[in-house]
């Protein structure tokens, strides 16, 4: 799977790849209930993948709050409408910013973690021996850390909003001067719970975190044992991971909205 | 493993954050009642306008909020809209002879339904019909009323200049249309400010056609809708002497800050208030 | 010692490969080769570099499947095993990786404890002492709390060894055990083969180039090369052998049966001299 004939062409390797990926998230299924044994395992990535990406989650949520804020400040305030800056800012971050931004910064800093992590297993045999000591590395290696990224997108989104929330508020309330009753009640009185906040922080993180999960774990799983095999898998998952997070949330935009 | 506490603390603490993050989201940020969605009953109103409402637009009472329109269709036969009513069934003693009005909160925000109360002893049943209902009151209808009808001005042909000093001209820049009535008679010519008695100096070139307008008319900056361009208007006053060429007209009108504006008229937002924000915008002959 | 010298089926054999022929990227690897291993003895299979000797370990494990023949360990034919009866054997095969291979998240305990956690539900002091046990075996009790980037080669590959001995398996593949060892480190591997060996009754099959740190364990040793056996026997017979095979391979003379050149056109041609190809 991981070395592809020169002669393929970039449709042909890439469609290779996009049938792999979705038949390796068919054995990741089946092996789903298989890794439930390993729920410690779980746990543990979920922390690895979640907790530890916490950090990095709440400062970039804070600053694209922030900047959201003053940006929006200058627009709306050519319009008098500065008002209306708690409610572009929620919606905003809650159907695009939240979800792409978190799923982005996840690839980044998880996914690549995990790909590294996988490949680098099957670099020193690590894979080949569990599977000697039968154990199924796809239950115990691949589906617990698919499963944390599946778990850790919705939450770490959740946390990414509101501290945009806050970071805006930060900025139009506390530095720029709008009304801060206003500011909150513009906001509850336009965003819906159903539409905004249900359609684009749950579903849509809750697909990115599966894309992006299981890009990173084929891509490490699939990786050829080798030091420049595990950088270039750990390259592909950034570049794969993001297209697909873009893309994906355009059709889901399509079809939410 | 000696491992796992700090594991499972740290996790469940990520997860316990995750989870406080999102009722965060959905209680503090949204309108909660939305979700509510506790037994209800239906009722019908006929409406000749519905405007900008929309399905799920919240139904009020006294402003607070006890439902949400549940459908909208036009009524082939009557050619009216008709609109159900999904009202909580806390709310189950409204008079028959209520009346309910298509309302916009705000200025730029959503349409509602409010319904005033009536004095009727029979209340509308499950499935009834609200007969007495409001239009939608389109905001350009009371915008226009409010500020005059807009419109460019025409190319002029020959035309005279008359003066006017103002003590804030706002955002009036040269070339901005002199209006009448609403209709636009000419432009602004230039606008400067006196270095003597510091305030803004703005030459009118007003249409020959219109020769007749009295000298003791007066002059207002005026904006045109709610985010447009300002304008000059000229109010006719009742002297039988004609403004000449070089004229200067003496009452005087600055420029309302639209933030008073908005303010003012924020605080109804009902129809029936309009007249009194626009009894503030009337010429107050400042020089 | 002197039981398998013949290339029959033994009885005793518990691994048994019959008519083996794989192919790999067009390069044929095996070519219906037939081997025994021997029950309770230390097999040592040797040959020149890519020959397939860690293939033929995987063969064994079912990591790999060939194109032909059959591959019996312990009465099951590892070829037509489903994954689960696979799993159920490699219970009790234990497999030394030539890079050890200990898991990184773990500490050395946890790394011994892992196939007894994922495959038992034994009490924690249980596993305690069993693993503890192994690691005395081994002499790396003391080291149970460290991480396996702290431990030099050889110690890893001494933990690997407790991993691999822990469930009491009935065979041990090791993959070239003594690469990259210091003297002291080959030797103390090399007496923890032997006592396994004698004290557990373990079957164990070594692949490995180093012939004198063989001499001293092995019980029989075949030679493969281009995919047959070319020679086998306990280290005395082989060494006296005669084919040109053990002469290069005992010997370590640089040109022989396998070319010092890999296999290339004309020298002279690629040179670019007129008339090399004569």
């Amino acid at each position: 799977m991981s070395a592809q004939p020169a002669q393929e062409n970039v449709v042909t390797r890439s469609l290779t790849q996009i049938g792999a990926c979705g038949l390796f998230l068919l054995t990741i299924l089946a092996a789903v209930p298989r890794s439930f044994r390993h729920g410690r395992e779980t746990v543990r990535q979920l922390w690895f993948v979640g907790a530890m990406s916490l950090t990095i989650i709440m400062v970039c949520g804070l600053f694209v709050g922030m900047v959201l804020g003053l940006q929006l400040y200058y627009v709306l305030s050519i319009f008098g409408g500065t008002a209306a800056s708690g409610t572009v800012v929620a919606i905003a971050i809650y159907r695009e910013l939240g979800p792409v931004v978190t799923a982005l910064l996840f690839a980044g800093r998880a996914g690549t973690s995990i790909t590294a992590e996988i490949g680098l297993m099957r670099a020193t045999d690590q894979i080949a021996a569990m599977e000697m000591m039968a154990v199924d590395p796809i239950a115990y290696v691949v589906a617990p850390r698919f499963l944390a990224g599946v778990i850790a997108m919705p939450l770490l989104c959740c946390v990414f909003c509101a501290l945009g929330i806050f970071g805006g508020h930060l900025v139009g309330v506390n530095w720029l001067g709008i009304d801060n009753g206003t500011f909150w009640s513009n906001m509850t009185a336009t965003v819906d719970v159903w539409k905004d906040v249900v359609n684009g922080v749950l579903y849509k993180s809750l697909a990115f975190g599966a894309v992006v999960s299981l890009i990173a774990v084929f891509q490490g799983y699939t990786t050829a044992p080798t030091s420049e095999g595990v950088a270039y898998a750990t390259t592909r998952t950034v570049v794969a991971s993001s297209i697909a997070i873009l893309a994906i949330d355009f059709v889901l935009t399509a079809f939410l909205m | 493993m000696s491992q796992r506490p700090s594991y499972a603390v740290g996790t469940g603490l990520f997860i316990v954050l995750g989870f406080a993050a999102l009722a965060y989201l959905a209680t503090q940020t949204t309108s909660v009642a939305n979700i509510h969605q506790g037994s209800s009953y239906t009722v019908d109103a006929h409406f000749a306008n519905i405007g900008q409402l929309k399905e799920r637009a919240p139904v009020k009472i006294a402003g607070v909020r006890v439902g949400q329109v549940q459908s909208i269709v036009l009524d082939p036969a009557s050619e009216v809209a008709d609109v159900k009513l999904s009202i909580d069934q806390r709310y189950s003693k409204i008079p028959e002879d209520s009346v309910a009005t298509i309302f916009t909160s705000g200025l730029l925000g959503d349409q509602y339904i409010g319904i005033q109360y009536g004095s009727s002893k029979n209340v509308v049943a499950a499935g009834g019909t609200l007969a007495l209902t409001k239009p939608a009151q389109q905001l350009e209808e009371m915008l226009g009323k409010f500020f005059g009808a807009g419109g460019s001005a025409d190319n002029l042909g020959g035309s005279y200049t008359v003066k006017a000093r103002f003590t804030n001209v706002g955002a009036l820049s040269a070339g901005a249309p002199v209006k009448m009535a609403g209709v636009a008679i000419g432009s602004v010519q230039s606008v400067k400010a006196d270095p003597v008695k510091l305030d803004a100096y703005v030459v009118l070139a007003i249409d020959k056609k219109f020769s007749q307008i009295p000298d003791d008319s007066a002059a207002a900056v005026f904006t045109s809708g709610l985010i447009g361009t300002q304008y000059v208007a000229i109010q006719p006053g009742g002297s039988p002497e004609p403004l000449k060429n070089g004229d200067e007209l003496v009452l005087t009108q600055s420029a309302l800050q639209l933030e008073d504006l908005i303010g003012k008229f924020l605080v109804s937002g009902s129809p029936g208030d309009k007249k009194a924000a626009a009894d503030d915008t009337k010429p107050a002959g400042k020089h | 010692m002197t039981d398998s010298v013949s290339a029959q089926p033994d009885d005793s054999a518990l691994v048994r490969v019959r008519g083996l022929t794989t192919v790999l990227n067009g390069k044929v690897i095996f070519d219906a080769m037939d081997l025994d291993i021997p029950r309770g003895k230390i097999t040592a299979i040797m040959g020149p570099s890519g020959t397939g000797k860690t293939t033929l370990l995987k063969h064994i494990t079912g990591q790999m499947r060939g194109d032909a023949g059959e591959v019996w360990v312990d009465g099951k034919n590892v070829q037509a095993l489903s994954r689960e009866k696979l799993f159920e054997l490699r219970e009790q095969i234990g497999y030394l990786f030539q890079n050890s291979a200990l898991l990184t998240d773990f500490d050395v305990f946890e790394n011994v404890a892992f196939p007894l956690r994922q495959h038992t539900e034994l009490p924690e002091v249980l596993i305690r002492n069993l693993v503890l046990t192994k690691l005395q075996a081994v002499g790396l009790r003391g080291a149970a709390k460290l991480m396996p980037t702290e431990l030099s080669g050889g110690m890893a590959r001494r933990v690997a060894l407790a991993r691999a001995i822990v469930f009491d398996p009935m065979l041990i593949l090791y993959d070239e055990p003594f690469v990259g060892l210091d003297p002291v480190a080959l030797n103390q591997v090399l007496k923890l083969i032997r006592t396994l060996n004698q004290t557990l009754g373990i079957t164990s099959v070594l692949v490995a180039h180093e012939l004198e740190a063989i001499k001293q364990v092995a019980d029989h040793i075949y030679l493969i090369a281009n995919g047959k056996v070319v020679a086998q026997g306990d280290p005395k017979t082989i060494a006296e052998d005669g084919s040109p095979w053990t002469r290069q391979f005992f010997g370590g003379e640089a040109d022989g049966p396998v070319p010092f050149q890999y296999p290339a056109g004309d020298y002279a041609t690629s040179l670019g001299f007129p008339g090399g190809g004569a």
